[in-house]
């Protein structure tokens, strides 16, 4: 798994997650939002366009994620879901909640973060 | 095996493998017919296998790494069974709640996937023992019926009648 946290513009975050997001490698992602929440941006934005595959771990920590922004008042959204992860929210009914539309897949921004793992 | 979350990709791996030999497209339907579906089924099972595989590695186990999981695969055409076993604690299925997924749960969803995706059978034991099994139907047998082993699509047009 790779996750990359960029500073889009202030008060907007977008955190990119690559690969397999699962028991194994949850805990890494889970130390880099209590990174970027701690911050409260006012919106974050979360692509999965380069997410291979997602497990109940993985949903845990995204739905967190999207709980620990909102009860600050923030906004969060998901965005270029496909494949089994996408098949995973269907089936969570996330889908429903938690999946922006209206987001180009750009990535730019001063902060950045990035790590390896798996 | 040793039941480690680690070595789960050499289970999900050889899963993904059996999954081809459940499909066999009959000599009227050209190759590409019913791909959507079998990738859909593979998904789905590679997805089960891999929840039920977490969940004796970190339930049965309780994070010791010493734990043996056992694994047999059965095909044949149109099915197949996953079985894990193992020596850890057992468990009840049946009294695992199922979540309320209007209150945005963050944990206890394994069990719940495993269940929508696959027929489930368990025997306490020594060992524990855990079957997952499930029926593949392409367009040129039966669309996918409903639950167990309901549909969990990406396709943009589902086929299935679930919501």
């Amino acid at each position: 798994m790779n996750v990359t946290i960029a500073a889009k513009e202030p008060g907007v975050s977008r955190i990119a997650i690559e690969g397999e997001l699962d028991t194994v490698t949850v805990g890494d992602l889970r130390k880099q939002i209590d990174q970027m929440v701690a911050k409260e941006p006012k919106r974050v934005e979360v692509d999965l366009s380069a997410l291979r595959m997602l497990d109940s771990s993985g949903v845990g920590a995204l739905v967190s994620l999207y709980k620990r922004v909102r009860g600050y008042g923030g906004e969060v959204v998901m965005i270029g879901l496909r494949d089994q992860p996408l098949a995973i929210f269907r089936l969570l009914r996330l889908d429903r909640v938690m999946v922006g539309t209206d987001l180009a897949a750009s990535s730019t921004g001063a902060q950045k973060q990035s790590s390896s793992n798996h | 095996m040793l039941g480690r979350v680690q070595h789960r990709d050499i289970v999900l791996r050889a899963v993904a493998a059996a999954c081809k030999l459940v499909r066999q497209p009959s000599a009227s339907s050209p190759s590409s017919d019913g791909d959507a579906e079998w990738n859909d089924f593979r998904m789905q099972v590679v997805t089960a296998v891999s929840e039920a595989f977490n969940n004796i590695v970190l339930h049965s186990y309780a994070g010791r790494e010493d734990g043996i999981i056992e694994m047999d695969i059965r095909t044949r055409r149109n099915h197949i069974s996953v079985e894990l076993r193992d020596f850890g604690d057992s468990f009840d299925p049946d009294e695992i709640p199922k979540p309320d997924l209007d209150r945005l749960p963050e944990s206890g969803l394994g069990m719940f996937i495993i269940k929508e995706l696959m027929e489930v059978s368990y025997r306490p034991g020594r060992p524990n023992v855990l079957v997952l099994s499930k029926k593949f139907h392409d367009k040129d047998t039966k669309r996918y019926q409903g639950a167990p082993g309901r549909a969990l699509s990406s396709s943009a047009s589902r086929k299935t009648g679930d919501a």
